[in-house]
This record gives structure tokens, sequence and C-alpha cells, in this order.
């Protein structure tokens, strides 16, 4: 047994689980229950460090190429220790702060409120709440170590189990308001009390996720030959059951925002805007490999423009004025206006620092984005959109008196113009231009001895990145109908920048699941909201540490990758460098020729 | 201006470029967007002199505002140091620095906070000073060895703009970590009361806070000089910056070397949280964002990898973000200058790394590649 390993995987895990009762999530999260009244999400953030240390420490490992797998028994006792270890910090913690005095760490760490030491000691004295808690993180850590150990037909299963029940009780915004709108009887499933699962809907749940793991075990084969294989031998046109599911999920897209409700759809509205934002990135740095952190500047001109062009009004002390420029068009007829602007405004910040390489680009681009949100406050700009005040009045994107802003009818307009930008984007990647753009990222000097026009091509990636994203600025001016300069704040790049790069740079597929994920789930749980920053920097660094080539990875550079990996088994190098070519992010940042 | 793309190779005609290709666009929108700056620059200055309002800005006021920039710029020299010495020996932004910086500030307010409280921050000012300055060093030296060890070591041998986004993670984590600890709100920072007033110098009456951040800044800078140019370990650092593997094979422990560049780097930026929060007597979760900006601006203004470049590129900026609204913009009859101050450093920073991204004592164009 590698005791030091042991201590230092479960010391580091522990001081995670302290690091998520100062920040607040601990008591923010006590009382959202997942299933019964006993299962809440913040008893989930206490075992969950310990749970990953038992599996960090359990799970087979690979050295000098061969995999080795402990015996079960070994991987429960290793997890057993290692989370026992988590808890005795975090057990120490708690000890700590009560024999210091809650009011008194109160004073510095504003989290640590006598609720939620009643939380964690379970009302017990410190010292019986560190036992429990250390028992408690032992057991969640010996589950941990056991289970990547388990015969593949148990843990699958065992796995798709439990990740189905956590899935449902998160969705407890939205699958009981479903349920509400088809008619369907819920309540065995959801308790109206408590908000999360019932127990016995738990087991209905984790019963047919099981053995939904064990068909796809037995029959998966089948089934994705039936879904992947094309009709007649050698045809590119796709067969039956592929158009089949593709019109099953296409209707699923369409009749999601007539289930889950207003509230939801809301939130869904935001999810698309901000893949309209990440496709439009997606092009700039997936595509081009120029890291743009000023993309909120395209934001805001379209945003800004759309509201200029359409006539909207400027906040004043006396109520409101016209703008000092100012149009009366259709929003339909002005939106190829607002991305043609968008599109010159990319050439024109794009001009200047076309030379410079990759990470001065990026702060360059950080700078001009920053002075977008101080000129729009400026005094200076004031006449034209308002300064801190903004502008209201933003049209509707009506057709014939059916308007969008509603939620429900937003959610329609969003997909269509998602839709759209994802066509283009996916057109794009395998046109001569994608091409042009894959050679200059992969290597500028050779794309440009190959006779790629690279200035050319960086200004053509400003100009269609820039015009994409100022749909989402459009989109955005209409679903709020009013701007200020407060949501065109430099985060916004960042947050887009977070998108790309969790689903995967350059995969189109991955901007929708991204924004699904960093939009979207933050907007359904309310306790989350306030930790949306923190989750975003946690996942861009995560990422780029771990997995790269992100969530859903663009299919060429996966390929790619694999490439890379059956050349490097030959020579045995270093993995990790190669994963990050194949991310997209070029060997030497994008450098000048 | 490259070949037009797409051209058949076998035509020459083809090949051929235009004259409108041929010209040097680049270079003429340079040297036009140059002449428009120093254009609204001199216009700027001239009518900021001679309009009404200069009656109310007496030299003195001018004195004030450059010192008040000195000392400014001490600070944003220490913190630009950091990206400078990390710079120069990892070739990569740290673009988190700025939350080093903050991370001390913000740990050390808790401990001047109470020394305030129970008097002995104004009883024994330099002990008090001194632990506080200890606090804020050891955390802002904790945060970046584990930016370092997380966050930076394992991209060591990745692409260098893997390491860039990941450090914008980093920086919305730690801020965003240090919000969930303390909470949103700004902490008023405590200043020793003997360190309040004014003392005249040459006639001019300069902040006291304002002599003694530039006292230990430049006592600061100093020491990392001679602990650079004279030391073992200085000499290690200078040698990994050179070239990493051949000081590796000279036997110098390249991963312990780089963890203490960080290190140093996180002592000068703890040291300046605390003159920071001192003169500023106020510290938030937001401080070191655009604090860093800044201070990253200095150190490519001065040219990022050198210390002498970090040093004067910081006092430079400190300067003209002080000076330079005032002087240029009120001219132009436009209201509240003061609040377009980060504004201003952004656009030096634009400017700079167009024109010069090598930096002042930087080697200029070898950089831009």
């Amino acid at each position: 047994m590698d005791v030091r390993r042991l201590v230092r995987v479960g010391a580091i895990c522990g001081a995670v689980t302290v690091y998520f009762a100062l920040v607040g999530l601990t008591d923010r999260f006590a009382k959202l229950a997942l299933v019964g009244s006993s299962v809440t999400m913040g008893r989930l953030v206490l075992v969950i460090a310990p749970l990953i240390a038992g599996y960090a420490v359990g799970r087979p490992r690979t050295r000098s190429g061969t995999t080795v797998s402990l015996p079960i028994r070994d991987a429960v006792v290793h997890g057993l220790v290692a989370g026992a270890i988590a808890g005795a910090v975090f057990a120490l913690f708690v000890i700590f702060v009560d024999a210091f005095g809650v009011e008194r760490v109160r004073g510095v760490f504003i989290n640590v409120s006598p609720a939620m030491m009643e939380y964690v000691t379970f009302g017990q004295t410190a010292v019986v709440a560190a036992l429990i808690l250390t028992a408690a993180s032992a057991v969640a850590g010996g589950l941990g170590g056991g289970y990547p150990v388990l015969p593949v037909t148990l843990r699958k299963p065992t796995g798709s189990a439990v990740l189905a029940v956590f899935a449902l009780g998160f969705l407890q915004r939205i699958v009981p308001i479903a349920l509400d709108q088809l008619n369907v009887e819920r309540d065995w499933l959801y308790s109206r009390r408590l908000g999360g699962l019932t127990w016995a809907g738990a087991v209905v749940v984790a019963a047919i996720a099981a053995s939904l793991s064990i068909l796809k075990q037995r029959k998966g084969d089948r089934i994705r030959e039936l879904v992947r294989a094309p009709s007649v031998e050698g045809s590119t046109r796709p067969s039956g059951t592929q158009i089949v599911v593709a019109l099953v999920l296409l209707g699923l897209v369409l009749v999601t925002p007539l289930l889950v409700g207003s509230v939801i759809s809301n939130v869904l509205g935001f999810v698309l805007i901000f893949a309209l934002l990440g496709l439009g990135l997606n092009i700039v740095v997936g595509y081009a490999g120029l890291l743009d952190l000023g993309y909120v500047f395209f934001f805001a001109v379209g945003a800004y423009s759309l509201a200029l062009l359409t006539g909207a009004s400027l906040n004043t002390f006396t109520g409101s004025g016209p703008p000092a420029v100012s149009a009366d068009l259709n929003f339909w007829v002005a939106v190829p206006i607002v991305m043609l602007i968008a599109a010159g405004a990319g050439v024109l910040i794009g001009a200047p620092v076309l030379r410079l390489r990759g990470d001065y680009l990026a702060l360059v681009t950080l700078g001009l984005g920053e002075m977008v949100t101080v000129l729009l406050r400026s005094p200076w700009l004031e006449p034209l959109v308002g300064g801190p005040s903004g502008m209201r009045g933003v049209t509707d994107a009506a057709i014939g008196g059916f308007g969008f802003q509603d939620p429900v009818h937003f959610y329609y307009l969003g997909i269509a113009f998602v839709a759209f930008a994802a066509f283009i984007s996916w057109r794009l990647a395998s046109s001569r231009i994608g091409r042009a753009w894959t050679a200059m990222r992969e290597d500028e000097q050779i794309a440009d001895a190959m006779g790629v026009s690279t200035t050319r091509y960086k200004l053509l990636a400003f100009a269609m990145g820039g015009a994409i994203g100022s749909l989402g600025g459009a989109l955005f001016a209409v679903k709020i109908g009013s701007l200020t300069p407060a949501s065109f704040e430099l985060l916004v790049s960042i947050q887009v920048l977070g998108i790309v790069i969790l689903g995967g740079i350059g995969s189109i597929p991955g901007v929708i699941v991204g924004s699904l994920v960093l939009v979207g789930l933050p907007g359904l749980l309310r306790e989350f909201e306030e930790y949306r920053l923190l989750a975003y920097g946690a996942a861009i660094v995560a990422v780029m540490l771990l997995r790269p080539q992100g969530l859903v990875p663009n299919v060429r550079r996966s390929r790619e990758l694999h490439e890379e990996d059956e050349a490097q088994d030959k020579w045995a190098g270093d993995v990790p460098r190669d994963e990050h070519v194949a991310a997209g992010i070029s060997p030497e940042g994008t450098g000048a020729g | 201006m490259t070949i037009a793309e797409g051209a058949p190779a076998t035509s020459v005609a083809d090949v051929r470029l235009s004259t409108f290709e041929r010209l040097p666009w680049r270079r003429i929108i340079l040297v036009l967007l140059a002449i428009v700056i120093v254009a609204v620059t001199t216009i700027g200055i001239y009518k900021t002199l001679t309009s009404p309002e200069a009656a109310n800005y007496s030299g003195e006021f001018w004195a004030q505002l450059t010192v008040d920039g000195l000392s400014y710029g001490a600070i944003l020299s220490m913190v630009a140091l950091g990206y400078s010495m990390v710079y120069g020996i990892l070739r990569m932004i740290n673009f988190a620095h700025g939350e080093v910086f903050m991370a001390g500030g913000f740990a050390s307010f808790f401990f001047a906070n109470a020394y305030a409280k129970s008097g002995f921050l104004n009883s024994n000012t330099v002990v008090a000073v001194l632990i506080v300055m200890t606090v804020s060093v050891l955390v802002s030296v904790g945060v970046a060895l584990l930016l370092e060890r997380v966050c930076y070591r394992p991209l060591r041998n990745a692409p260098r703009l893997v390491p860039l986004i990941t450090a914008i993670g980093a920086s919305l984590f730690i801020q965003n970590s240090f919000r969930g600890f303390f909470g949103p709100q700004s902490y008023g920072y405590p200043r020793p009361s003997s360190l309040n007033g004014q003392v005249p110098i040459l006639g001019v009456h300069v902040n006291k806070i304002d002599i003694a951040v530039l006292v230990v800044a430049v006592v600061c800078m100093l020491v990392l000089q001679m602990f650079v140019s004279r030391t073992k370990t200085g000499r290690s650092m200078r040698a990994v910056a050179e070239d990493r593997e051949i000081a590796s094979l000279m036997g110098i422990d390249v991963d312990r070397t780089i963890a203490i560049t960080f290190a140093v780097g996180g002592v000068l930026a703890g040291i300046a949280g605390v003159l920071f929060g001192m003169t500023f007597q106020q510290i938030q979760f937001t401080s070191g964002f655009t604090l860093g900006i800044a201070a990253f601006t200095a150190a490519v203004l001065g040219g990022i990898g050198s210390i002498g470049g970090a040093t004067l590129g910081g006092f430079l900026i400190g300067v003209l973000r002080a000076v330079g609204p005032v002087l240029i913009l009120t001219g132009f009859g436009i209201p509240s200058v003061h609040s377009l101050n980060e504004a201003f450093v952004f656009l030096v920073l634009v400017l700079v790394l167009v024109f010069r991204p090598g930096g002042l004592l930087g080697t200029g164009e070898a950089e831009k590649v």
C-alpha cells in the first residue's frame, strides 16, 4: 500500500471539502433535496471529494505502458483509507471552527455561519460530528475505490443507475413541470413537499437506467449498426432509421419550450444567445486559431446597432429621447445590416493587430473589449447609446403580429438563428476558406508559403466571427428589450471563451453543449447562480488540464489525435502535448510570418 | 501582402501583384494612426493648458499628480516584475498574477484591521506593518506556488496558448473564490496614523504614504536586483531563462528554479498588496484584475522579460495613467476624466503592442514572431 499517495490524495480532497464549505457551497445547497429528505445536494458536497479520493486511489493505473488493476478488496481498502483521511481533514476543520468560535471565524470567512455549522455537525457536538464525518467519508471513499475495479457487467449498470437518479434529481425544476404539462401523474416520482425524487421514484429510475445499460451492453452493436450504417452499401444517403432518429431529435427540440414552461424557456433563450456567441467565437478561436478575449465587442455592436437601427430610444432623466443617429427599420431588414456593421468592425479591429503573436493578440483584444464597456458608459457617446442608463424600447422581431418577446416564442427565434449560424459554420469548416484557416492555425509560416494569404484569412475570420456574434447581440437586444452597459462587461468574453473551450475548440455541437452546461445549468439551479463565474473558471482550467479537446471534440481533430497517439506509441513520446495540438491550438501560438 | 491565393502556379501573369496590392498597407495604416495619435495628443495638451480650467491647475497640482502617479507606478512595478520574471523564464503570460497580488492584500487586510482596532497598528507601526506584510507575502507566495504547481507545470510543454487560457480560467477561479470566502463588498483597509497627512518637499505637499510606498518599493527592487545578479539561485534563474534544457544539463533543478521564480513574484506582489491597501484604503476581490492589466501593460511597455524594463514601465504607466487623461482629455471638454484612467491604460497597452511589441528596453522586432 502506497501510504504517502493515499495520504496526499486524501489530504487534497479533504482540503477541497473545506474549500466548498468556506466558499459557501455546503450551506447554499443544504436545502436542495435530491432523493427523499436525506440525500441532499449539501450532503453530496460533503462526500463528493472523499468519493473522488477513493476513485483516484482505487482506479487501475498505467505505469510504463502496462495497466495494473488492484484486486477489489485492496481497492476498497485503499479508497476507505483515502476517504477517511479526507473526512478527517474536514473533521479537523469543523473541530477547529467549533473551538475557535463560529462568530469569530465568520468575521473573516462570511460563509461559516452557525447554520452551516449546525448542518455539518448534524446537531451533535463537534467531536461526535467529526467521527460521523470521518466514517461517512471513509464509506464514500470505499465505494469510490471499489467502483472502478468492479467487473464491467456490474460497473456500467450501477454507474448509469446512480447517474440517472442524480441527473433527474438535479432536473427537479424541469421534469415535474413538463410532466404536469403532459398531464402525467408525477407525485410518485417527485415529492411536492421536498422537491427532489421520492425513494420509490428513485428506485424505478435506477432500475430503468440499469436495464437500459444492460440492454446496451448486450445489444449495443446491433443498435449502433441500425442507427449508423447506411441502408445501401456504399451509399452516403442516410438510412431510414437515421432519418427517424433525426426527426425524433428535431421534434424534441421543437416541443421542449411547450413542455417546460416560460421560466425554463427563458433560461433556454439565454442558452441560445450564448450558443450564437459561442459559434461566432468558435470561428475566430477554433477555426482560425486567433485567441480573441474582447469578443464582447461584437456582442455590444450587435445589440446597440440593432437598437439604433430599429428606432429604440435613450433612457434620460426626463424619460426617453431619440438617439443622435437612428433609423426605424424592421428587425428583419436591420439584421443583415447589423451583420455587415459587425463584419466591418471586425476588420477594423483586426487590421492593426494582425501581426501580433497569439498571446499578445489575446491581450490587445482584451484591452479593446474592456474599452468597449468604458466607451458605452462614457459621457462622450451618451447622445448615441445613452451612457450608463442605456437604451430601451428595442423592437420586437415580430412577424405579422407574432411577437418574440414571450420566452416560448423567443426560443423558436433563437433556434432558427442558431441553426442558421451552425449551418454556416459547418459549411465554412469544410470549405476552401475553412481549410485555409486550418492551415493557418496549424502553422502560419507554412500556410503563408503555400500561398494562403494569412492577412486576408485572419481578417475574414474576424469578420465572419464578428457577424455571427453580432446576431447574438441582436437577439439579446430583442429579448431584453432594453440595453445597459452592465450587460456588456469583459466577463462576457470570458464566458463565451469558457463555452467554446468546454464544448471542444472547433466543434459546433460542442458549443451547444458548452452553453447548455455553462449557461443552462446555473440558470436552472437558482442556488448555483452565485457560483457561475467560479464554475467558468474551474471548467476552463479543468478542461485545459484534463481534456483539452473538450466535451464534444471536433471529429477531425480527435481523429488527428488518434493518429498522433498511434505514432506516439511507437516512440513513447509525451502524448499531452499532442492532445493540445489536436485540440486546435497550434504549437507556436499564432505566430506571424 | 502575399501572392493572390488561388492563382494557378502555371500562369506567371496571375502571380504578379497589382500595384494596389504591392503597397505596404499595414505600414501606411500604422503611420497614419501614429500621426493621428500625435496630433490628438498635442491638440489635447494645448487645449487643456489654454482652457479656462487650466487656471485651477497650479504647478503644484501637476507635481502632486505626478507623485501620486509615481507611487501607484511603484506598486505597478512590483507586480509587473512578477509578470516579467515569469515571462522571462517560461515565455508565458501569467494572467493570474493580478490575483496573486489581490490574494495577499485581501488576506492581510484581516490582520491589519484587527491591529487597527486594537491600536497595535498605531502604537507599534513598524512591527505591525511587518507582520501584515509577512502574512500578505505568505498568502501571495502560496497562491503563486499553487498556480504554478496545479495550472502551469503540467502544461510546461503545451502550445503557448494553452497555459494562457488556463491562466484566464485560474484568474476567474481565484477571484470568485475570494468573493466566496470574504464576500463581494469592498473592505476599508486601515492606514497607520503616522502615514496620514502630507509633508512639503521642495515646496510641493506630498502625501506621506506615497513616500513610504516609494521607499519600500525601491528597497524591494534593489534587493531583487541583488538577488538575481549576486546569488546562486538568481544565477540559476537567469540560466533557466536563457536555455532551459542546457540549464538542466548543467545540474540546475529547473522545476525548483521555476517555482522559486513564481515565489519571488509572489513576495513582491504580496508586499505590493499591502502598499496598495494602505494607499487606497480599500480592497475587494476585483482589485487584482484591473491592476494586473495595468501592471502587465507596464511590463510590456518596458520590455517584457527584463527587470529594468518592468520597473521603468511601472513608473511610466503610473505617471501616464495619473497625468495623461487630465492633460490630454480635459482639453476636449470631456467630463470626469478620472473615470477614463483605466481605459487610458488599455489604450496605451494596445498602442504599445501595435507599435512596439518588444517594449522600450526589449528587442523590438524580434519579439513579434
